[in-house]
């Protein structure tokens, strides 16, 4: 029987990887019995959805137009 | 030969939005994040050390904007040393989350529908925070998996780690963000 911390390990791989058959297995059973990591693995999902929403959201990509000057200035070196 | 020089405007593309998300991160000032970047890319084209001889040009330039960061904190007469950027110690021990048999030290809380948190300012400001929180190497890879998304090949090959390293870094990074985000917006 896995604890939570193999649970809570596994159950963020699942988010990146497919599990084996048996690690799949042995996480769904104790999913369906520890209330801790079934919200923890709804936490995953959870962060998943914001961060994929944070780029617009907190403004974590370069603006274009920052972009364009940086381009600017960049060129500019190569020809001087 | 390949120089350093041709390659700046596909470095821009390719990793502009990354070094900018680390910057800003941190320094938390939009302006300056993309002053830091700029000066990492130029910096990079300029220097005598090609990336040919680099396994991964996106740690290489990411360590240059380190630098950036530390000299732009100390024009501000800030404090900072370049172990805040750089995990002093890679076995941290999860015993903050867990108990020695396995067992949660504080119980995980269901978190409520992630659309009603879109909308809040506050949300994002307090995501932000418990980013900029994360120790540096996780920060790193969670940024470009989750928010960049970059696939776990790619960063493993980027950051020069394994795929266990990968997820151990990203299972730390969810734990610490899960339990910032309980403790300064859920509760």
């Amino acid at each position: 029987m896995l604890n939570c911390e193999k649970a809570s390990q596994l159950a963020s791989r699942a988010m990146d990887e497919k599990l084996s058959f048996r690690q799949n297995m042995a996480l769904k059973l104790h999913l369906l019995l520890c209330r801790s990591c079934s919200n923890f693995t709804q936490q995953l999902n959870f962060l998943r959805e914001v961060s994929r929403h944070s780029g617009k959201k907190i403004g974590f990509k370069l603006a274009d137009e920052a972009k364009r000057r940086i381009a600017k200035v960049l060129k500019d070196q190569q020809t001087s | 030969m390949v120089d350093n020089n041709s390659c700046s405007q596909t470095w821009l593309e390719e990793y502009g939005d990354y070094l900018f998300s680390y910057a800003f991160l941190r320094v938390k000032d939009k302006h300056l994040a993309e002053d830091l970047v700029q000066e990492t890319l130029l910096a990079a084209i300029t220097s005598e050390d090609t990336f040919a001889n680099r396994s991964s040009i996106r740690t290489w330039l990411t360590g240059i904007l380190k630098h950036k960061l530390i000299d732009s904190f100390r024009r501000q007469g800030r404090e900072f040393v370049m172990g805040d950027l750089v995990d002093q110690d890679d076995n941290d021990k999860l015993d903050y989350f867990f108990k020695s048999n396995g067992r949660w030290v504080n119980k995980p809380d269901a978190f409520p529908n992630p659309e009603s948190a879109f909308e809040q300012k506050e949300f994002w400001r307090i995501f932000q925070q418990c980013l900029s929180g994360l120790k540096p190497k996780q920060a790193e890879v969670f940024l470009a998996k989750e928010i960049h998304g970059l696939s776990s090949e790619d960063v493993c090959k980027d950051f020069e780690l394994t795929p266990t390293n990968v997820w151990v870094l990203m299972h730390r990074a969810r734990l610490a963000l899960g339990h910032c985000l309980k403790m300064h917006w859920v509760d």
